[in-house]
């Protein structure tokens, strides 16, 4: 008989399996974007495929404890640039469950119509999901939509001084010791002498510069995503 | 002293954290009117209750994240998440159904459906001729070019074709199935024809509304297909002349950051006569005019100026050609 491989916890919804993530289903039956879909006992389990989601190219390839990045169920989470949610519904998953039976938000923010459609049929079947159409640059447009300061927040940003707006957002929502992923879009950016190794170092610059914001990784996602970069903070 | 607020709260708190006033929304609440409030949040407006509040303390500092980050602010009971669960999908539905309403968008649909169908309609349009000249060998495919996909599309044989468009019978004649799929292949043509033609006669209707100084400018396809690449008229509005020149020119601006000379102009400014059937050694300077005028033109338009008409439009013309007079003669190699 072979070994199976024994899962590592993550979080409350999310395990990992050698190089593969999975999140534990908050609507059982359904995939998101076609993903594979496993049982195991009374809980389904769908994978989070790397490919597709930088948080979870950056879980995978962290070189520090990979739970950090994670937020914990029933926390209120902040999603800047959402697009058609694909991540989110994974976020989703851990931090709200089936019913939002953990009583935890999501706020997904994109600005786009033609994703905010996707999002919202998402957000009909997962309870304690709050899609909002706005400009992911303004912390007015997105302050009434969340219950309170993020315990963790994301921004996937494509569009240029993604840095600026990441030490604005966190500065605007990030709770005390809460986590802020970064991640980068180096062709987003404006051109800079050097390339895209220059921009990963300018952002850097601009992250360590800031006053309330302790750079804890940078972690590169290369071999998933081209021309991206995470930068894991926490707020100091 | 500071005013506190949400979708259906709003309070004054002193920096002790001491409340001097609050006030909740209590007229009927539904989903729609909770999306409604929740809008006007979004766009940095006050609700009612924190209105009336500001109006009872003038001196109040209006702070907009301060709920969010207030310990004392109450959550939200059952009701009220309730709520708010079914507000927010409404307040998202409808900014995307007012996607539509937006005219960069529409006009975004119409000019890349035009350009698709102008691609295959080229593709099909040259098959149908080199089809038919196969068979028809004395047929002049460049002067009766235009002729031939709707001859064969409304002929019943290729005999019929032939004498339709004045040559002798073909040598050898396609088989009946061979000829069917030849003239349905004509039809599409013929029909894709007209769908290009009724494509940019909407493209005009809609650029000369969007945007009719550019238009009257440039021509309006051109404006329109302007606007689409730089992704909005507001966004052309805001661009320095210099980018505008160059729109277009994708290719040679990556060549340009690897050191290779800046392009002249970008596609939508070279389709226009004034600069394609100019010598190649004022093309350069009637591109940075015309660009300079375009910009012009363009933020006449989206700032609500006064659209341009024909003299003015002409005017500039002329200058193109005083441009082109100044300079008869390619300059001196160094």
């Amino acid at each position: 008989m072979i070994d199976l491989p024994k899962p590592v916890k993550l979080a409350w919804g999310i395990r990992r399996e050698r190089r593969s993530l999975w999140s534990r289903n908050a609507v059982k039956g359904v995939s998101v974007r076609g993903e594979r879909r496993k049982r195991d006992g009374r809980n389904e389990w769908r994978l989070w495929d790397p490919n597709r989601s930088k948080v979870a190219a950056s879980v995978l390839k962290t070189k520090r404890d990979a739970s950090a990045l994670l937020p914990e169920a029933a926390s209120t989470c902040l999603y800047l640039g959402a697009s058609s949610g694909g991540t989110v519904s994974h976020i989703h998953d851990n931090v709200c469950g089936a019913g939002n039976h953990h009583g935890g938000q999501v706020v997904a923010v994109d600005i786009s119509p033609r994703m905010m459609r996707d999002l919202v049929k998402l957000a009909e079947l997962r309870q304690g999901l709050v899609p909002v159409l706005a400009d992911a640059r303004n912390p007015l447009a997105v302050a009434p939509y969340i219950r309170g300061k993020a315990d963790w927040l994301h921004q996937d940003l494509s569009i240029g001084h993604q840095a600026e707006i990441f030490v604005r957002m966190t500065s605007a929502f990030l709770k005390e010791s809460g986590t802020a992923l970064l991640s980068l879009k180096a062709a987003s950016e404006r051109w800079m002498e050097g390339g895209d190794d220059a921009r990963f170092e300018h952002t850097k610059s601009i992250i360590e510069d800031c006053q309330h914001l302790e750079l804890l990784e940078v972690i590169d996602i290369s071999v998933f995503e081209e021309q991206h970069t995470v930068f894991h903070c926490v707020r100091i | 002293m500071k005013l506190h607020y949400d979708w259906r709260l709003a309070r004054v708190v002193d920096d002790q954290g001491v409340i001097h006033d609050e006030l909740a929304w209590s007229s009927k609440r539904s989903s729609g009117a909770v999306a409604d409030r929740l809008w006007d949040l979004q766009r940095g407006r006050l609700s009612p209750e924190a209105r009336t509040l500001y109006d009872r303390f003038p001196e109040a500092v209006i702070d907009a994240l301060g709920a969010m980050s207030d310990d004392d602010w109450p959550e939200l009971d059952d009701e009220e998440s309730k709520l708010f669960e079914t507000a927010t999908p409404i307040l998202a539905k409808r900014g995307v159904a007012n996607a539509a309403g937006d005219t960069d968008r529409r006009l975004d649909m119409l000019v890349s459906s035009a350009a698709e169908l102008r691609a295959s309609w080229t593709t099909s349009e040259a098959r149908c001729v080199e089809w038919t000249g196969l068979f028809l060998s004395e047929v002049d495919l460049d002067a009766q070019r235009n002729d031939i996909p709707p001859t064969i599309a409304e002929s019943n044989s290729i005999e019929e074709a032939a004498n339709t468009l004045g040559v002798e019978s073909p040598a050898h004649s396609p088989s009946d199935v061979e000829w069917q799929a030849l003239r349905s292949h004509a039809i599409g043509v013929v029909e894709m024809t007209a769908r290009l033609a009724s494509h940019e006669g909407a493209i005009r209707d809609l650029a000369e509304q969007h945007v009719p100084s550019l238009a009257a400018l440039i021509g309006p396809l051109g404006a329109a297909r302007m606007v689409i690449l730089a992704g909005g008229r507001e966004r052309l509005a805001r661009m320095p002349s210099g980018s505008l020149q160059v729109l277009g020119a994708h290719a040679a601006m990556a060549a340009h950051r690897r050191g290779a000379a800046p392009p002249k102009h970008g596609a939508i400014l070279f389709s226009m006569p004034q600069i394609s059937r100019s010598p190649r050694w004022v093309r350069g300077k009637i591109a940075r005019f015309l660009a300079g005028k375009a910009s012009i033109a363009v933020r006449c338009d989206h700032f609500g100026g006064e659209p341009w008409d024909e003299d003015t439009v002409a005017e500039i013309h002329k200058e193109t050609e005083a441009i082109k007079a100044k300079f008869p003669k390619p300059p001196k190699r160094k």
